[in-house]
């Protein structure tokens, strides 16, 4: 098993598609087969690799049963890990219309909450529904195999996210 | 994270937060963003003279990135646009003592300041450009 890909420790396709049950059931066995509890009686070194298979089980379910993060980590098999701010190995920066939009919509911000609640929930709405979009497309291109054009759309909807966020906290 | 004093005092006091009129020919524009977080941030400088005047920032971003876009603006006022540019993202990460986990933030500070003067430059050669088009216009007609 290689313990550094999420998808093999779980014995699962590196897919975005993914069933479900068998990931879950997947979990639970290995979670079960390789608890730290079992290696109480070994030696330092098999206790110490009984805890690193055992996070490297409870890191991969954590990731792939999480649509985006799935997403994301696929980027990152591909070679984009957008994590990093770095434009070699990172993210790819957005066109300059992007940032600027990005700019423009907090600085109305403030007029939205002067507006009132319901101006804010709609305009949540509305974010919401981009970053939908956003995700839609990057599935869509990861299908087709295109970890560039999908790692776009996931810093996309990370941007809207920061912008959802913005709306939550600086009430 | 524990945020140094001057990244606080930065944070809590920004200076020259605001904007410019980025359609002025005289106003440069830099627009940039951390892809990994999602901090966008907008860096203006007003050249006169070849000598910057006047510095606006805004950052919609942590404390990180609003503190190196503050300092930043309070730097490059009455420096030269060459000098301007010399700025590195070491000097801001220095000065404002971030740790590891926080140097893209001034990575995105210097990204912006040399934006903005970039914005600058090329207003500048379209007015020359311009201008020598209207001066061969002029020769030609006469």
């Amino acid at each position: 098993m290689d313990a550094n890909n999420h998808f093999a420790v779980l014995g699962l396709e590196p897919a975005y598609e993914l069933d479900v049950g068998a990931l879950e059931r997947s979990y639970l066995a290995l979670q079960q087969q390789h608890h730290p509890d079992h290696a109480t009686g070994g030696s330092v070194g098999e206790r110490r690799a009984a805890m690193e298979l055992s996070g490297a089980i409870n890191e991969a379910y954590r990731v792939l049963r999480d649509p985006v993060r799935r997403a994301e980590y696929l980027c990152r098999l591909g070679g984009i890990d957008i994590d990093v701010s770095d434009p070699e190995r990172g993210a790819p920066p957005m066109p300059q219309a992007f940032l600027i939009d990005m700019i423009e919509r907090r600085d109305a911000l403030a007029d939205t909450r002067r507006r009132g609640p319901a101006a804010i929930d709609a305009l949540r709405d509305r974010v919401e529904r981009e970053q939908d979009e956003a995700f839609d497309r990057a599935v869509v291109a990861l299908r087709r195999g295109a970890v560039r054009e999908a790692a776009v759309a996931l810093v996309e909807r990370r941007y809207l996210q920061r912008l959802v966020d913005e709306l939550d906290h600086e009430a | 994270m524990a945020y140094s004093d001057k990244v606080i005092d930065h944070y809590e006091n920004p200076r020259n937060v605001g904007s410019l009129d980025k359609d002025d020919v005289e106003v440069g524009t830099g627009i940039v963003g951390a892809p990994a977080c999602g901090d966008v941030m907008k860096l203006q400088i007003r050249v006169e003279d070849g000598v910057i005047t006047d510095a606006r920032f805004k950052t919609y971003g942590c404390g990180s990135a609003i503190a190196s876009s503050s300092l930043v603006t309070e730097w490059v006022k009455g420096m030269r646009v060459d000098q301007a540019l010399e700025i590195n993202n070491g000097q801001i990460a220095e000065e404002l003592s971030l740790p590891p986990v926080k140097i893209h933030c001034s990575v995105l500070a210097e990204d912006a300041i040399k934006a903005a003067i970039r914005d600058w430059q090329a207003k500048q050669a379209q007015l020359e450009a311009q201008a020598q088009g209207t001066a061969a216009a002029e020769a030609h007609s006469s």
